[in-house]
């Protein structure tokens, strides 16, 4: 096991127990009431004096060099205060900012050549965005079109004016190589059957309700922006925004609002509130920019992973899985926001739940005339999980015996953990069997398999899926540089701080550091602080900071919210509690080994009269320093800041035999869904969807709860409608949400039935797992297999989604047509 | 700049301004007004997250000019209740979990209101067929469906 | 995503919009607005002028008119689809209003506009077309009747004229025994992949009079001729069943877009046939 790497020592403080008061409670969330009553302040509800707007007109063209621009007429309209092209820009600001090593140049406006359909040509700024818009309709551009680049495997072969980024060398490879971890060569040799299949995943995205936006303002006289954005990580890297702007680091304020949703989209925006900065800059007053669906769907920074993948599994003739190997083709789009990112992450489970001996990934990432890529809800691994999910699934039939024991046959086995798979990380804790029984039970599979049967008499068409998923969260920020070539960004570091104080009424304050996307920060910190201090959670006000105010933070995106927050809230209190406590030990005068934390007060123990409640305390903490012993750590008040580092992560082998432990915290999830096709119409009716996630302790099941089931819809979307759809021209065909099928109540289950294994994890804060992202990582895969299942009479194979009526009925007419 | 004068009752209270034709009631109300809590989710009338009540039924107000609302009564989401006195939906939302980052709520809100004063006990049945026009990417909408049933019995118990 | 600037006018009479169509030859009407503003939004329309009809108080009724309905071209879409009368005399349309948009769109939107847009995807029209209704449009210079039949030329384009406006939807009495509406979309509630509207009469056991009508697969709704022809003067039975829903699928020439293919529009509508036509069948008792 050498090759795979080290386990470090956990540093886990506060081990799980069942004697907590507010962890495991589905506390009613804190966020709520003021969203609830339209009192919540996202992007587009800020209004500042003297505001402008800006709107920004877009390439029709896939690839085209920019001629001419002639905006006479658009200046010239009233109203508009600032047209800026991309030449403009240049002139004030550098390239965005870029994980990608080479980097990928990308401008805020493009210059000299637009590289996809909606790329920023030039941007406006007016009195109000109609008459901005107004103005984009006035500007006339003269184009050269360049041949568009749309198919990913064509792209590996593009030269000349095919090429997007001919700084780059004359291709469109991103980053092409392979990485080998274990005998590969010996276990394929070694292997009795190998099963071979292409795998197409879907350009689709998070598309939130609330798009991205921004207002910025420029203080002329301290030479400082502000920009208030509904992104993340801007307390992590932020600054990155002012090396763009060409101000130094603490020249710029970016302050946090909330976010209408991300599920990955807005883990680190950068076009947007460099747009809204460089145009406040040019006009001397603080100007909005709001993107609007088309600016978001055509030019966000989050399409998500658009794969295909030629995957071949290799196992013995008794079903003992041996070895993966995989080339994958990954169509990045125009730009490398985050490098390859997406397969730093997906080496992360790339074996599922089983015991795999070795893996291949051989990897080119593409760049084509497409919108960019960034995160979804899965960041690259929901896609490894439909692949060895499908090849498992596709093994069991080969071999001729059920799915489900194939899967239990290989499972890693309770006693394993902590095990490091063949890449290198580690998978924490797990009870794989403990997780699919109690599925197989909440789904009645019996009793379906049996309705199945009756079904397929009257000619219905019933299929039951299973798919056994691995549910990383806690990244660390190697995944995002371990298969570059060369030095980029190689940070090691993905922590997040938190910053408590207790007022000196005894009420408590915690400043978070990350902001409010969708889930539940505040929920969590209350409730992890309440536990710490034993208070009611009633008596803690949440609030974030801006970068001006804020800690070392990496955010919420792969799950690592709730886990990065807890440690950090045990952190923060512990501090405060021995404080509290050295307090009371002298007021009370008492020892503090005979003292303890008790429903908000310091107690002697077994002296139920000798007590003091934290409000006393703290009274005394902030007011009476003149009271207190001459100890240089009793400074008035009572407050402390930690920053959590993540909670086990190692470097990647220098020789690249492993990639070290980068996305420990393991969850895992079974989701079984029974499903109805119509052979006729290929449409597909959920009867039936249960599935239980394993995420350690649960901090709020209610919110967890909430999670897989909102995941597990954005999995049908993904399994059966959502398409970034381009066409040979480069067009990108569904950029409206007309066509981009996002499910409604109608498509969702009536009743996602959802159960709860715990297996907390050794190395966090109470054991708590994320859970943020398994519901799109389970539910694709799982569908897949019961859609198969369904059509099992007719011999169709589902190796790529999505798949709305026209595709699915298209593999039945096909089915239909061999067996005639 | 052709403007229209428009006199409009929201939320109670008597408003009359100009606008331009153009003006999307949507914008009318967010900036005009500053009623911040009607969101723009889409602005081509699929998502829903802007739907407000009009003269007591709901409209998207991305779908409808300012002027088209010359001496309507309009009710938004400001006007159905305060944190400390929640209108029973709100509440029933809050209990049951119906919302996660909160953009599609004001709309989804608005929905609900108008099918309980119509159906005081709807069917799971009539509940998704109301809400289908009103997009959710967070909860896979099974809680919002718990949450309008609750309010239902909420407000039932409240009595008229 | 902010409209280009128009004129407004608003109507609050049906002289006062006939007269503002004349006067303003560059105008459109707004109805309900629910498509119009829509694509305005997205600028990928920018009339010039507009004339708001929704002031105009007695346009939006739905009454008797002999054995049949009149509808008001203001009429609402949630006041259509729950109408007792429509259930009675036209419940084609009231099974057709189970696929047709959402509630909220359904509160504002009218049926007359819904024709006049004529999306070659919408289901009303085809449903007209089913029932045999005329619809009677204004100018101010007469009023003339189109049938459905004839109202609908392509892609959002009909055979109103220049200056004229829907005023009257007319559904004749219970022209047929049998009805069925059925429609596949991506979604529910989206504009449709593959409509079909049938109507039947039989008479002693063998089909009279049938109509086929088809939408989301040509430019506009249309009669499915071949399968109508493959029913008519035949007892209904499983093979007459089937041989109009291999007529109907060789009948249309359906386009490829995001949503489906033209194969499978082509095999939606053998299947959408084949199930209204055996509805509406049983529903001929």
């Amino acid at each position: 096991m050498s090759d795979r790497g080290h386990i470090p020592e956990s540093r886990q403080r506060e081990k799980p127990r069942a004697d907590l008061q507010w962890i495991g409670k589905s506390m009613k969330r804190v966020e709520d009431p003021r969203l609830l009553v339209g009192k919540g302040i996202y992007a587009d509800d800020i209004n500042v004096p003297e505001m402008a707007h800006a709107a920004v007109l877009r390439s029709p063209h896939a690839h085209a060099r920019i001629v001419s621009i002639d905006a006479s007429k658009a200046e010239a309209l009233p109203g508009v205060l600032c047209v800026m092209t991309g030449a403009d820009a240049a002139e004030v600001c550098d390239p965005l900012p870029t994980w990608a090593s080479p980097p990928v140049l990308q401008a805020v406006i493009a210059h000299d050549r637009v590289r996809h359909v909606g790329e920023a040509v030039v941007a406006v700024a007016a009195e109000d965005r109609y008459i901005a818009e107004d103005a984009c309709d006035l500007i006339e551009v003269e184009y050269e079109p360049l041949p568009p680049v749309v198919d990913p495997e064509e792209a590996l072969t593009s030269t000349g004016d095919a090429v997007l980024h001919p700084e780059r060398g004359d291709t469109n490879i991103g980053l092409e190589r392979t990485l080998t971890f274990g005998p590969v060569e010996e276990d394929f040799a070694a292997a009795d059957l190998v099963i071979e299949r292409r795998f197409r995943w879907p350009r689709s995205g998070g598309q939130p309700l609330e798009t991205v936006g921004a207002v910025a303002s420029f203080d002329e006289g301290a030479g400082r922006f502000t920009i208030q954005c509904n992104t993340s990580m801007y307390n992590y890297c932020g600054w990155m925004i002012a090396s763009t702007l060409r101000v130094a680091p603490h020249k710029l304020n970016i302050v946090p609002t909330l976010a209408g949703g991300s599920f990955g989209s807005k883990m680190f925006v950068h076009k947007v509130p460099v747009m809204a900065a460089v145009l406040a800059r040019a006009v001397g007053r603080p100007v909005k920019f709001m993107e609007d669906r088309i600016d978001n769907t055509t030019s966000c920074d989050n399409h998500a992973s658009d794969r295909v993948y030629y995957a071949k599994l290799a196992l013995k003739q008794d079903g003992t899985l041996l070895s993966l190997k995989t080339r994958i083709i990954d169509d990045y789009g125009a730009y490398l926001q985050f490098g390859v990112g997406q397969h730093g992450n997906a080496l992360s489970q790339c074996v599922g739940p089983y015991r795999i001996n070795s893996v291949e990934v051989d990897l080119a990432a593409v760049l084509t005339n497409k919108c960019q890529q960034g995160a979804y809800r899965g960041f690259g691994s929901e896609v490894a999980n439909f692949v060895i999910e499908r090849l498992v699934d596709a093994a069991a039939d080969e071999l001729g015996v059920d799915r489900i024991a194939l899967r239990r046959q290989n499972f890693i086995q309770p006693d394993q953990f902590p095990y490091l798979i063949p890449t290198g990380n580690m998978y924490d804790s797990g009870n794989y069997q403990a997780v699919l029984e109690e599925t197989l039970k909440l789904a009645d599979v019996e009793g379906w398999r049996a309705k199945q049967a009756e079904g397929r008499k009257e000619g219905r068409y019933i299929g039951i899926g299973v798919a056994s998923c691995q549910e990383r969260s806690v990244f660390s920020a190697t995944e995002f540089w371990m298969w570059n070539l060369e030095p980029g960004v190689e940070w090691t570091s993905s922590p997040d701080g938190v910053s408590v104080k207790i007022d000196p009424t005894g009420k408590a304050f915690v400043t978070l550091h990350s902001p409010f996307w969708g889930n539940s920060p505040e929920t969590v910190a209350a409730q992890v602080l309440a536990e710490q201090l034993t208070i009611d959670p009633s008596d803690i006000e949440i609030t974030y900071s801006d970068t001006d105010q804020g800690l070392n933070s990496t955010g919420p995106g792969g799950s690592r919210f709730t886990v990065m927050v807890t440690g950090a809230i045990v952190g923060a209190a512990g501090k405060i509690r021995e404080k509290l406590l050295r307090i009371a030990a002298h007021l009370m005068e008492a020892d503090v080994r005979d003292l303890t934390l008790e429903d908000g007060a310091v107690q002697v123990k077994g002296v139920p009269d000798m007590k003091m409640s934290i409000a006393e305390l703290a009274d005394k903490a902030h007011y009476y320093r003149l009271s207190m012993p001459e100890d240089l750590d009793l400074t008035s008040g009572l407050d402390a800041t930690y920053v959590y580092d993540h909670p086990v992560t190692t470097l990647p082998d220098p020789d690249e035999r492993h990639m070290g432990i980068f996305y420990p915290i393991m969850g895992h999830s079974c989701h079984i869904p029974v499903v109805e096709v119509d052979i006729e119409t290929g449409q597909v009716h959920f009867l039936h969807y249960a599935a239980v996630h394993d995420c350690g302790t649960m901090v709020n099941p209610m919110t967890l709860e909430g999670h897989i089931r909102g995941g597990t819809v954005n999995g049908i979307g993904t399994a059966l409608f959502e398409e970034f759809s381009y066409d040979e021209a480069g067009q990108l065909t569904t950029a409206l949400w007309t066509d981009y099928l996002i499910p409604t109540i109608k498509e969702s289950p009536a009743d996602i039935v959802v159960g709860h294994v715990e297996t907390p994890s050794p190395f966090t804060e109470y054991g708590v797992k994320g859970g943020g992202e398994g519901g799109r990582m389970g539910g694709p895969p799982a569908i897949a297999a019961a859609i198969e299942d369904a059509l099992k009479p007719l011999g169709v194979t589902i190796d790529s989604l999505p798949l709305p009526p026209s595709k699915l009925r298209a593999l039945i007419r096909e089915a239909q047509a061999r067996s005639a | 700049m052709e403007r229209e004068t428009i006199s409009v009752t929201v939320n109670g209270r008597a408003y009359e301004r100009a606008v331009e034709p153009r003006r999307l009631l949507s914008d009318f109300l967010r900036e005009d007004l500053r009623l911040t809590g009607t969101h723009v989710g889409c602005e081509h009338g699929v998502c829903g997250s802007c739907t407000v009540m009009m003269d007591g039924v709901t409209a998207r107000s991305c779908l409808t000019f300012a002027v088209m609302a010359d001496g309507a009564d309009i009710e938004t989401i400001e006007g159905l209740g305060t944190v400390d006195a929640m209108h029973p939906v709100q509440q029933a939302f809050w209990e049951k979990h119906g919302l996660q980052c909160g953009f599609c709520t004001p709309g989804m809100l608005m929905t609900a209101v108008e099918l309980l004063k119509a159906n005081p006990d709807p069917s799971v049945d009539d509940i998704r067929d109301t809400i289908s026009g009103n997009l959710c990417r967070c909860t896979g909408y099974q809680t919002i469906v718990e949450s309008i049933q609750h309010a239902a019995k909420l407000m039932r118990e409240d009595g008229p | 995503m902010k409209p280009a600037r128009f004129r407004y006018l608003r109507a609050e009479s049906v002289d006062d919009a006939l007269q503002a169509l004349a006067d303003n030859p560059d105008a459109q009407i707004l109805a309900g607005g629910q498509s119009l503003i829509a694509m305005m939004n997205l600028r990928l329309v920018k009339p010039a002028c507009l004339i708001d009809i929704n002031r105009i108080w007695n346009i939006g009724y739905i009454d008797e008119e002999g054995d049949g309905v009149a509808i008001g071209t203001l009429a609402r879409h949630n006041d259509v689809k729950h109408s007792p009368l429509i259930r009675e005399r036209c419940p084609l349309l009231t099974e057709a209003y189970e696929s047709i948009a959402h509630h909220t769109v359904r509160n504002r939107g009218t049926l007359g506009g819904n024709l006049c847009h004529a999306d070659p995807s919408s289901e009303a029209p085809a449903v007209m077309i089913a029932v045999g209704a005329t619809l009677e449009l204004m100018s101010v210079h007469g009023k003339r009747e189109v049938g459905a039949e004839d109202f609908f030329l392509g892609t959002y384009e009909t055979a109103r004229r220049q200056g004229e406006m829907l005023t009257e939807i007319r559904i004749p009495g219970r022209g047929a025994d049998g009805w069925a509406f059925a429609e596949i979309s991506n979604r529910h509630g989206d504009f449709a992949i593959a409509v079909i509207a049938t109507t039947l009469r039989l008479a002693n056991g063998r089909c009279e009079v049938a109509r086929v009508v088809a939408s989301g697969v040509g430019e506009h709704a249309a009669r499915l001729k071949p399968a109508e022809d493959a029913l008519i003067g035949r007892p209904i039975d499983d093979a007459r069943i089937d041989a109009a829903a291999a007529a109907a699928a060789g009948a249309v020439d359906p386009h490829s877009d995001s949503h489906a293919d033209a194969a499978y529009r082509r095999d939606a509508i053998a299947a959408l046939t084949r199930r209204t036509v055996s509805r509406a069948a049983e529903r001929c008792g």
